[in-house]
């Protein structure tokens, strides 16, 4: 039987009068590649941080592998195992890509700043087999030729690539993408819909993305879940989302039937 | 051509107003006796008026090469005799800018006008000096003379050594043939090799044994200074380079490390003369618990926060050691004095035994410090610098990292502090104003943040080079601070800034003896 991954539970998250996360529930089977999808500003990215610890939800309940998470501060979450990348890329622009990767992988390496300075064997070992996981990561995402390269001199496309390698060089069990294809042409957006898939089957991890992109977000997604105005309005799998009128709803707006059975319903600004 | 001209014409004027004002603040006739000292001969015009007065001739010849090197406009490309125009038309610029304020005080002097009310450096002496002894008009000519000439001299030399010109062919040439011989290649990879790096450090090193010895007590109490700064540098560095978090306070940490070691060693106020390393090892010691003091409380804040704060830090340490509540254990204002002094084979440490051991510790700190940046714990640091919110996300402990980095700086400093008072004799509150935060920052900044040549080659610029400098007397602290605005136009990321780790890819388990080196 399959484990949950994440099991989020009545979480809600305000800003002042806005209520940004809305009761939201939501379950990550293990091994699943999920999406969240929604219109702009439904929250998406802020239920992205309440997981990921950089906000702590007022209301409810977020655990990983049954262990609660909310209020834990960030390194902890992933320390435990909870990588994420973030909708504007955000390197450490001034370090190498081999650089990035070995900060990636922080949470995973245990020698202590005096070791560093005597250089004793345990730090030497440690620090190459970091080395040699980086560029092992360098090569999975293609990036070989580019390590020694400041990340603010990398293409856009590689940046993005390189976000992912530091995301998986801390080895987590669930990698959170935001918006992992945004600014990609079709070719690159193919790309890295192959690669999420391959990744998913040969590190074995669990995959959470942002997407909307529809051709991504229902060819590599087991499931869907969709935000609007913080609250989750559907969830199921692609067929279920795509014929679901609630969704359709919050994209396109009302049906004529629609606007008259919900008059109470807000103006969706995005339309 | 038109444009050429104008920048000829303008550069002049500026060039003009330029000499005009060191004119007015008398730095013309400190910079012709420096002149004078450098080409070994004294203008004894006053004595014999039929003497030419050569420096002031020298330097202002050397005003219109400035201007004539200047007004040439790199980018156009102009033809020789184009070039001769714009040297002469901004010479000449200059020339009646200062020709009309050489008539103007030379007449005015004549008629007995003293200037000295409003402008101290422009006594009838020194106009006298200006006008060469003879009459302004005399003078005028002269100095249209030579601004022009040497402006002409200035733009003509440029164009020689312009892309194109014949000296600048021949130059690129045996560059070439030189470079090509030497083999940038061969000689990195001959550093490589073991030997040759023991040979070249056993010659640093015998060259760092013997050299306090050569030049001197004066000298050594200058190095001395210097190497404390790196010390304090270094400190620093890994504050405010590798973790960047501004720290302005940081004299607060030299000052705890200077006293803790002055009051163990010192027969006043306490008499307790504990053994000297053991007093430096405690006031190490003390220094980083003062850090982690004040690192717990303030750390959370962020770049400008953070910044007031620990500047209070720093001025609130000062006025505490200094003020009536404290005096029973500081000595007050009157600080402390006898302090400890350490012993080499039974006798008192000389200059050259601080030296020796103030070098020793450089190399030591340098040592720790790039260790301490491609570990592990640097990258974490740097990682902190570059956006601290994503580090911790990515699983760095930020906030223990950024005491860490404050604790390593503090210890620095505590050093620096005890071997300054050491070296001095005497520690009072007034070596540790806020002057001395704000140098430590110049010797990183100025360096390249996060640069550990940096830090070395900005203490000797900001405490060595205003020693060099002291020739210049009154005009040191002008000189200096256009040197530096100069230089933070020029290499605004520092004088040597960092440049990131190289890494080799590790090779395959089965063929170990061929790594493959990753090219950029």
């Amino acid at each position: 039987m399959t484990r949950t991954a994440i099991h989020i539970q009545n979480v809600t998250k305000r800003f002042g009068g806005l209520t940004a996360v809305d009761e939201v529930n939501l379950d990550i089977s293990e091994h699943s590649i999920s999406s969240i999808i929604g219109p702009n500003g439904a929250g998406k990215t802020t239920l992205f941080n309440c997981v990921t610890g950089f906000y702590a939800p007022e209301e409810g309940e977020i655990q990983f592998f049954d262990k609660p998470v909310q209020g834990l501060p960030t390194h902890k979450i992933c320390d435990m195992g909870i990588a994420r990348t973030y909708q504007n890329i955000r390197l450490f622009k001034e370090m190498t890509a081999v650089e990035n990767i070995l900060v990636g992988q922080h949470t995973r390496m245990h020698s202590m700043w005096v070791e560093s300075v005597l250089h004793n064997p345990r730090y030497l070992k440690e620090e190459s087999t970091a080395i040699a996981k980086a560029f092992e990561l360098l090569e999975f995402v293609g990036l070989l030729d580019l390590a020694d390269t400041p990340a603010f001199n990398l293409p856009y496309g590689a940046q993005r690539r390189l976000e992912l390698a530091r995301a998986l060089a801390s080895d987590p069990l669930v990698l959170m993408l935001d918006e992992p294809t945004a600014g990609m042409n079709p070719q690159e957006t193919a790309e890295m819909m192959a690669f999420i898939k391959e990744l998913r089957d040969s590190k074995n991890i669990t995959i959470i993305l942002i997407e909307h992109d529809m051709r991504v977000v229902m060819g590599v997604s087991e499931k869907i879940a969709v935000l609007d105005y913080g609250r989750k309005i559907a969830e199921g799998d692609p067929t279920e989302i795509q014929s679901n009128q609630r969704v359709i709803e919050a994209y396109l707006g009302p049906s004529m039937d629609g606007i008259i059975n919900r008059k109470k319903r807000k103006k969706p600004d995005y339309a | 051509m038109n444009e050429s001209l104008k920048r000829g014409l303008r550069l002049g004027l500026i060039f003009g107003i330029v000499f005009i004002f060191f004119m007015l603040i008398g730095f013309t006739n400190v910079a012709a006796t420096m002149i004078g000292d450098i080409l070994g001969n004294v203008d004894q015009a006053s004595v014999n008026p039929q003497l030419p007065v050569l420096n002031l001739i020298t330097f202002t010849g050397l005003m219109g090469f400035f201007t004539g090197i200047a007004a040439y406009k790199k980018d156009a490309n102009p033809s020789w005799v184009q070039v001769l125009i714009v040297g002469l038309i901004a010479g000449l610029a200059a020339a009646l800018l200062v020709v009309g304020f050489i008539l103007l005080i030379g007449s005015l002097n004549a008629q007995g006008v003293d200037f000295r009310t409003y402008l101290p450096n422009l006594g009838a002496n020194e106009i006298q000096y200006l006008i060469f002894y003879t009459t302004p008009l005399a003078a005028a000519q002269r100095y249209i003379l030579f601004i022009i000439l040497f402006s002409i001299i200035g733009s003509l030399i440029v164009k020689l050594f312009s892309p194109g010109s014949p000296v600048n062919i021949a130059l690129n040439s045996l560059k070439k043939n030189t470079i090509n011989k030497l083999d940038v290649e061969t000689l990195k990879s001959a550093l490589k090799n073991r030997f040759v790096l023991i040979g070249l450090l056993v010659v640093v090193a015998v060259l760092m044994y013997f050299l306090p010895f050569v030049w001197g007590s004066y000298w050594n109490y200058i190095m001395g200074t210097v190497a404390i700064y790196i010390l304090l540098g270094l400190g620093l560095n890994i504050i405010v380079g590798y973790s960047g978090q501004l720290v302005l306070g940081y004299v607060a940490f030299f000052a705890i490390g200077a006293y803790t070691f002055a009051l163990l060693t010192a027969p006043q106020p306490h008499a307790i003369e504990m053994n000297l390393w053991l007093a430096m090892l405690i006031a190490v010691l003390v220094s980083t618990i003062a850090g982690l003091l004040i690192g717990l409380p303030i750390l959370n804040l962020r770049g400008d926060y953070l910044a007031i704060v620990t500047l209070g830090f720093g001025e609130i340490v000062r006025i505490l050691i200094r003020s009536d509540l404290l005096t029973a254990l500081t000595n007050g204002p009157k600080g402390v004095t006898n302090v400890g002094q350490p012993f080499w084979r039974g006798q008192l440490f000389t200059d050259t035994n601080y030296m020796h051991l103030l070098m020793l510790l450089v190399l030591a700190g340098l040592f720790v410090a790039k260790r301490l940046k491609d570990s592990r714990t640097g990258r974490a640091w740097i990682s902190i610098r570059e956006d601290q919110t994503v580090a911790q996300a990515t699983g760095v402990n930020t906030f223990r990292y950024k005491i860490l980095a404050l604790l390593l700086g503090a210890a620095f400093a505590g050093l620096a502090g005890a071997l300054f008072a050491s070296r001095n004799q005497f520690t009072g509150p007034e070596d540790f104003t806020l002057m001395v935060s704000v140098n430590v920052l110049c010797v990183v900044i100025v360096g390249g943040m996060g640069s550990l040549p940096g830090v070395v080659l900005g203490a000797f610029v900001l405490k060595g080079l205003p020693e060099l400098l002291r020739e210049l007397s009154d005009y040191r602290l002008f000189a200096f601070g256009a040197l530096l605005v100069v230089m933070m136009i020029v290499r605004p990321n520092g004088l040597w800034p960092v440049s990131r780790p190289k890494f080799i890819k590790a090779p395959p388990e089965d063929c170990q003896d061929e790594p493959v080196e990753v090219k950029v």
